[in-house]
């Protein structure tokens, strides 16, 4: 599976009882609602779905556009992997 | 490896999250638990060099695998060593066992404390166990590292192993350390920072005292017992369902019911521990560091609120606490002044671990075992993985706090409260208890099912009486009846009260003192039909009176001599006038038909009469019968007033098994000695005492030896004391029994053999038929180990208070489990032990609240019995002052009592709001005509209270001092006494090292002794007074400078302290001095002769009384002393009154006797601290003997060792000094007192000082020489010479 911005946009946005649209690429999640707690579980589903990236990954940065930036380049790397 | 020497400017602070974890680590070098651990099980073809390469990149970028640490001269500090660790390879496929051999091998290293400033704090093992199987262990101390940390690492490593094997990219390395210092630094000087501690400060205002499931104090120790248990997938799928529906988070939930667990073991309010990542948005979330905090969760759940409304609450505020959650919880200690080891911020703590699942590592199979995770001070409960993938969840307990079977409890109970909660609409439809235990204790109670047949007492009686008419059924004095005889006279008897009325559920009353007739009267009033109602001659009339009025009985059995107790109108029939022929009614009782009537105080102050059917007493009786095996060979003696219904059994035990009773004459219950002479001549087998009754017993010389086959013991708590005590006096099984009148005498039985070493003693096991049920508040049995009130059910309950439906129904309530059944609520609390006995807490009306916090009293009386220094303790909430209530503790010492010791200990053991404000020593508790314990006589404690509190920098400190030496609940004032206030010698030892430590000064002890009142000591301390105690003059106690001062003269160790005790019950009557040998203080010379010691001593005494009469006295040496003393005052001319001797003996008995070695010498000093030498033939050096005083915390201990070298000296001096005597006579009268308890070398006597003295004045007291300025012996002794002296 290949994880979407809008994907992530949109897990997140259930979590903090918002619409997808109010989220913007540089908004701070946890000034939006979204603390530690609530992250575990679309990380846990995101890493069950495949994704090469631990919860550090998400824990360092707190806008949806740095999270995506890192994933980018955690899936990028994992496809050029694939023999 | 090389280790280059650190250079300061390379160290750097600890961030505020490792200095925590350092000061729990400098507390105790030695203790391995902050090494976490944890070890991969990888199973399949393992890649060997993968593996050590991809672990020594991930070791070698984690830069905390390098810290060291080490105390700075501001503060601890942590630097990089070069080298980071590798990975080593251990190849154990050859052992025997490899996979033990490798455990164990990791167990040694996990073990092993660390010297942080030279050891790795990291370590890495591979080890090969088979071609495919290896574990990898990993070991780092945890001030480098926390759990998240760990997982970081292992995952790096597993990443990087698999990238290599499949050529997949790793992602990022991790940032470097100094992020995670760097953020710290930031974090500490931020807005965020003061802005979290605004919102603790908040949260915890007005936190309660926090405990734990278990009692005692939570400190961790070196290991911890672990369980773990796999959640049913249905669980974990139920828990995911209800996070679904409450739109909670599924760790929010977990965590709150774990919390709501908890608080049902602390009184419905819990305080638990849930460690938080602290990563979030955090430079150095991906930085493997120590960085974790634990925050404090207030769980007083709502049960009564909807499920899922308090959950959302509950996880609100969890997740509140979360957006403050980098505030240290060491800060929030240290905020909220919680400091010391007893105060606690949080009790056990609850651990959701969703990422402590195994990494992947590619093409094997990876199972995780974490072997430590930190410090485990309580309970810690983690729960590892999530809903999909599993969740193991794991109990660590402190073993000091939990036994493996408390552990196993929680372990197994936790889930099934879990599933239980997450199906519940309240958390108050959730029981406590399993299903498993719930069903185990229906189990047991079902199991004490036995058939009997439905019959009469009655029946029993006459069965015996067809069988074996000619044997003796009761002796009394020298009369005695025979079966046959019993069978004649009670026929005739119930023939006369059928005619007067008897009848079913008719009453006859009997007030009879004990003689034959007691017993005949019982059965006539049984063959009638009737039951009988025991009235007690010793009652006021008015009382008898009122219960006359209240039952109504046909008739009233009494004797002559009796009669004027009674109205004019009671229906009497007098014993002259019993029939002596008749024919017995055709008229027996029914099973189902009242047997006897027994009258107990109400609470409201009417009495009530417990109203007891045949079939329930038949239980009782042929339970004990054949559980005891009583037979025709056995004699039971009957002292028991017949209106305590333990004499229901004393009278018919007998009798339905062919027996004999035995009744004792009247009075004699009260008296010990009559009742083991009735021992002995009757040949009693079988008897009973209220424990109180057989502490009296037990010290009685005639018990002694004594060996009655059986003795039981109701009414009230047998302790393990008490128990210990009568396996070394009598030779007997003894038995405890519990049960109230309602429950036809006894319910449940306990062998308290030589062996047992319960403590507290249970009340044991229920009798046939019968239930005792231990319930919480929603009458639902409690798991083992939780108190809960007692409920009895079965056959043996009554059927109710007479003539009262209204209590009646009170007290029989319908049983909840059973329709149908009634149980009877005993307004006693409980607990089941593990084995399903019952253990007794005491009176629910002894819970009180002080300050509103919940405190059992039966639990603080278990803690001062427990620590092996009394014999009996009561404790009451006392309101002597309105609105303040006070704990106060009422004991009778035993052996090595010190009161300062018992603060001490209890100190220990309970939360300090359970530690008594005083502690008060009795005698022996004061007992009411029944021999049960009288609360209301215990008498109100002397609190020097009153004064003006301390003032200035010195008052306040001692203030302060008082309070923690002497275990008070507030500082003291300015007036108070230390001694008064229950200070000895020891804790005035404590006094002064503690004012040493805070003031750089020893004021010494003799400082204190002379000035025990605060404000004096304050004002020595602030002129320098420095006095060490060892003067040849000290002042025990101040008194009227009028009247003539009583000297006491030191025994052989050549102190006065030990006659501290009997100084002050002396004072105030008079002013009382110790003289001391000049040979206790090192630097001083002592005099060659004890003529010549003597004479320093009255040169002392004509200097602090120049004039007038003096009094003298001495126990052992000091007493041959205070002989010679008088002869050389009268010398001078002095008058001397009182010359008391203490169990001395003239110097003529001694000169025989060998020079005692130096090690007898020492052995001596044992018996100067108060301990029988002879119970401790192991102590035969200097070393040991100094040791064993250290540790057994005596004030000779406390010495300092030049002092105790001294007193060594002065030991052997003084005894050549007396080997070396003559005496001469003095004038005047020798009082002397003997130790009469087993006098060792039994031709002493006091006769010997006939020849010295003008007149003797014999007298003994029933104690042992080592005893005799004991706190027991001095309550007899002080009086004794008070008397004596006359001005």
């Amino acid at each position: 599976m290949s994880l979407t911005l809008d994907r992530m946009r949109g897990d997140i946005a259930k979590l903090i009882y918002l619409d997808p649209e109010d989220i913007g690429d540089d908004d701070n999640l946890a000034d939006l609602g979204l603390d530690s707690m609530r992250l575990m579980s679309p990380v846990l589903q995101w890493e069950q779905g495949g994704l090469k990236a631990d919860f550090g990954t998400f824990a360092e940065f707190y806008t949806l556009g740095e999270w995506w930036r890192a994933v980018e380049r955690i899936q990028s790397r994992t496809a050029i992997a694939q023999p | 490896m090389t280790t280059q020497r650190p250079v300061e400017s390379a160290a750097r602070p600890l961030t505020e999250a490792q200095e925590g974890l350092w000061f729990f680590q400098a507390l105790d070098p030695s203790n391995p638990i902050l090494n976490t651990g944890q070890y991969l099980d990888l199973t399949g073809p393992l890649n060997v060099a993968a593996l050590m390469s991809a672990a020594d990149q991930a070791l070698a970028q984690a830069g905390a695998l390098r810290l060291q640490f080490r105390q700075g001269l501001s503060g601890a500090r942590q630097w990089l060593a070069p080298e980071p660790p590798r990975l080593a390879v251990v190849d154990l496929s050859d052992e025997a066992d490899p996979e033990t051999e490798a455990r164990r091998r990791m167990r040694a290293d996990s073990d092993r404390p660390l010297d942080l400033a030279r050891d790795p704090l990291a370590a890495f093992a591979l080890y090969r166990l088979g071609a495919d199987r290896h574990f990898l262990y990993e070991r780092i101390h945890h001030l480098a590292i926390d759990g998240y940390g760990m997982v970081l690492v292992t995952n790096r490593i597993g990443e990087l192993y698999s990238a290599r094997v499949t050529g997949r990219m790793p992602s990022d390395p991790f940032p470097p350390l100094d992020r995670a210092l760097e953020e710290d630094a930031e974090w500490r000087a931020s807005a965020k920072r003061a802005a979290a501690r605004d919102y603790w400060l908040g949260a915890l205002s007005g936190l309660p005292e926090v405990t734990g499931p278990a009692p005692g104090r939570a400190v961790s120790g070196h290991s911890f017992h672990r369980e773990s248990r796999w959640l049913p997938a249905d669980l974990t799928a139920r828990l995911a369902d209800v996070a679904q529906g409450t739109g909670l988070m599924w760790p929010d939930v977990l965590t709150a019911l774990a919390s709501a667990y908890v608080a049902r073991w602390t009184v419905g309010e819990a305080v638990t521990g849930v460690p938080f990542m602290a990563r979030m948005g955090s430079k150095a979330a991906r930085v493997p560091c120590m960085a974790m905090n634990v925050l404090p969760f207030r769980c007083a759940p709502d049960e009564d609120a909807p499920l899922a409304e308090w959950l959302t609450s509950a996880a609100k505020a969890l997740m509140q606490g979360r957006r403050h959650g980098r505030y240290r919880s060491e800060q929030m200690r240290r905020d909220l002044g919680l400091i010391g080891g007893a105060r606690r911020l949080y009790g056990p703590l609850v651990n959701v671990q969703p990422f402590d699942v195994a990494p992947a590592f590619a093409g094997l199979d990876v199972r995780l075992n974490i072997l430590g995770a930190g410090a485990v001070d309580d309970l810690t409960l983690t729960f590892r993985g999530d809903p999909e993938r599993g969740i193991l969840f794991e109990v660590d307990s402190n073993p000091a706090l939990y036994s493996p079977e408390d552990a196993r409890g929680h372990a197994d109970r936790l889930p099934a409260f879990l599933a239980a909660a997450l199906a519940a609409k309240r958390l108050a439809e959730v029981p406590t208890a399993s299903p498993a235990e719930t069903a185990a204790i229906t189990r047991a109670s079902d199991a004490t099912r036995h058939t009997l047949p439905d019959t009469s007492l009655w029946a029993l009686l006459e069965t015996e009486m067809r069988r074996s008419p000619e044997a003796v059924a009761i002796t009394s004095g020298d009369k005695w009846l025979s079966y046959a005889d019993l069978d004649f006279a009670s026929a005739a008897l119930a023939a006369q009260l059928s005619r007067m009325g008897a009848g079913r559920d008719r009453l006859v009353a009997v007030a009879l003192e004990r003689s034959a007739d007691l017993p005949v009267a019982l059965v006539a009033a049984l063959r009638a039909g009737a039951a009988y109602l025991p009235l007690d001659p010793e009652h006021p009339p008015e009382r008898l009176a009122r219960i006359l009025a209240m039952a109504d009985p046909v008739a009233v059995l009494t004797s002559p001599d009796l009669a004027h107790l009674f109205p004019a109108d009671a229906p009497l029939l007098l014993t002259p006038d019993w029939a002596d022929e008749g024919e017995a009614p055709a008229t027996p009782p029914a099973p189902g038909d009242l047997a006897y009537v027994i009258y107990t105080s109400g609470s409201t102050g009417e009495p009530k009469g417990v109203a007891i059917e045949h079939r329930a007493i038949v239980n009782r009786l042929l339970w004990m019968r054949d559980h005891y095996r009583i037979d025709v060979s056995d004699r039971i003696l009957q002292k028991t007033p017949a209106t305590f219904d333990v004499s229901v059994w004393e009278f018919f035990l007998p009798l339905i098994a062919g027996a004999r009773l035995v009744m004792a004459p009247p009075g004699a219950h009260r008296d010990p000695s009559r009742i083991a002479r009735l021992i002995r001549d009757e040949g009693i087998t079988t008897l009973h005492f209220v424990p109180s009754m057989l502490s009296a017993f037990l010290a009685a010389p005639q018990a002694r030896g004594l060996s009655p086959r059986r003795v039981f013991c109701s009414g009230e708590e047998l302790t393990a004391d008490q128990r210990d005590r009568f396996h070394r006096t009598l030779t007997a099984e003894l038995h405890n029994l519990y049960g109230p009148t309602e429950a036809a005498v006894d319910v449940s039985y306990w062998p308290a053999t030589p062996d047992d070493r319960s403590n507290p003693l249970p009340i044991g096991f229920p009798v046939w038929n019968t239930r005792l049920e231990v319930l919480d508040a929603a009458m639902r049995p409690v798991p083992p180990g939780l108190p809960g009130s007692l409920y009895l059910g079965g056959i043996q309950l009554a059927r109710g208070y007479l003539g009262r439906p209204d209590l009646t129904a009170d007290r029989f309530v319908s049983d909840p489990a059973r329709p149908g059944e009634r149980l009877y609520a005993t307004g006693d609390l409980a607990r089941l032990r593990h084995d399903g006995a019952v253990v007794y807490l005491g009176r629910s009306d002894h819970q009180v609240k002080i300050r509103g916090l919940r405190i059992e009293l039966g639990e603080i009386e278990s803690a001062i019995m427990a620590s092996g220094l009394v014999r009996e303790a009561v404790v009451l909430a006392r309101e002597d002052h309105a609105g303040e209530k006070r704990l106060v503790g009422y004991v009778v010492p035993g052996a090595g009592y010190e009161a300062g010791v018992l603060a001490q200990r209890l100190a220990s053991a309970l939360p300090a709001y359970m530690v008594p404000s005083a502690m008060v020593a009795l005698d022996a508790m004061p007992v009411t005509a029944n021999g049960k314990l009288d609360r209301k006589a215990l008498p109100a404690p002397v609190f020097a209270a009153a004064g003006r509190a301390a003032e200035g920098p010195t008052e306040r400190m001692l203030a302060r001092l008082y309070a923690e030496v002497l275990a008070l609940a507030e500082p003291a004032p300015a007036e108070a006494d230390f001694f008064a206030l229950g200070g000895d010698s020891l804790s005035a030892v404590r006094l002064i090292q503690r004012i040493a430590a805070e003031t750089g000064h020893d004021p010494g002890l003799g400082t204190v002794f002379e000035n025990p009142v605060l404000a004096a000591l304050a004002e020595a301390l602030d002129q320098g007074a420095t006095d060490d105690g060892l003067s040849t003059a000290i002042l025990l106690a101040e008194g009227d400078r009028a009247r003539a001062p009583l000297f006491l003269i030191h025994p052989a160790g050549g102190l006065a302290w030990g006659y501290r005790g009997l100084a002050r019950a002396i004072a105030p009557v008079r002013t009382v001095w110790g003289l001391q040998n000049p040979g206790i203080d090192p630097d001083r010379e002592m005099p060659d002769s004890l003529r010549k010691l003597a004479a320093l001593y009255v040169d002392e005494v004509a200097r602090i009384a120049p004039e007038g009469a003096v009094h003298l006295a001495g126990w052992s040496v000091g007493g041959i002393l205070a002989q010679e003393v008088a002869v050389q005052l009268a010398a001078r001319g002095r008058k001397v009154g009182l010359v008391a001797l203490l169990d001395s003996y003239p110097a003529d008995c001694w000169r025989t006797e060998a020079e005692p070695d130096p090690v007898m010498a020492l052995r001596a000093l044992l018996a100067i601290a108060g301990l029988d030498p002879d119970g401790h033939p192991e102590l035969d050096s200097r070393a040991k003997v100094v040791a064993f005083l250290r540790r057994t915390d005596t004030a000779l201990g406390a010495l300092p060792e030049r002092v105790l070298d001294a007193v060594i000296r002065t030991v052997t001096a003084t005894n050549r000094m007396i080997r070396g005597h003559w005496h001469r006579p003095m004038p005047g009268t020798l009082t002397h007192i003997r130790a009469g308890l087993y006098h060792a070398a039994s031709d002493l006597d006091a006769g010997m000082w006939q020849p010295w003295a003008d007149g003797l004045d014999q007298l003994e007291v029933p104690f042992l020489h080592a005893q005799m300025t004991g706190p027991a012996a001095v309550r007899l002794i002080a009086p004794a010479l008070a008397d004596r002296m006359g001005e």
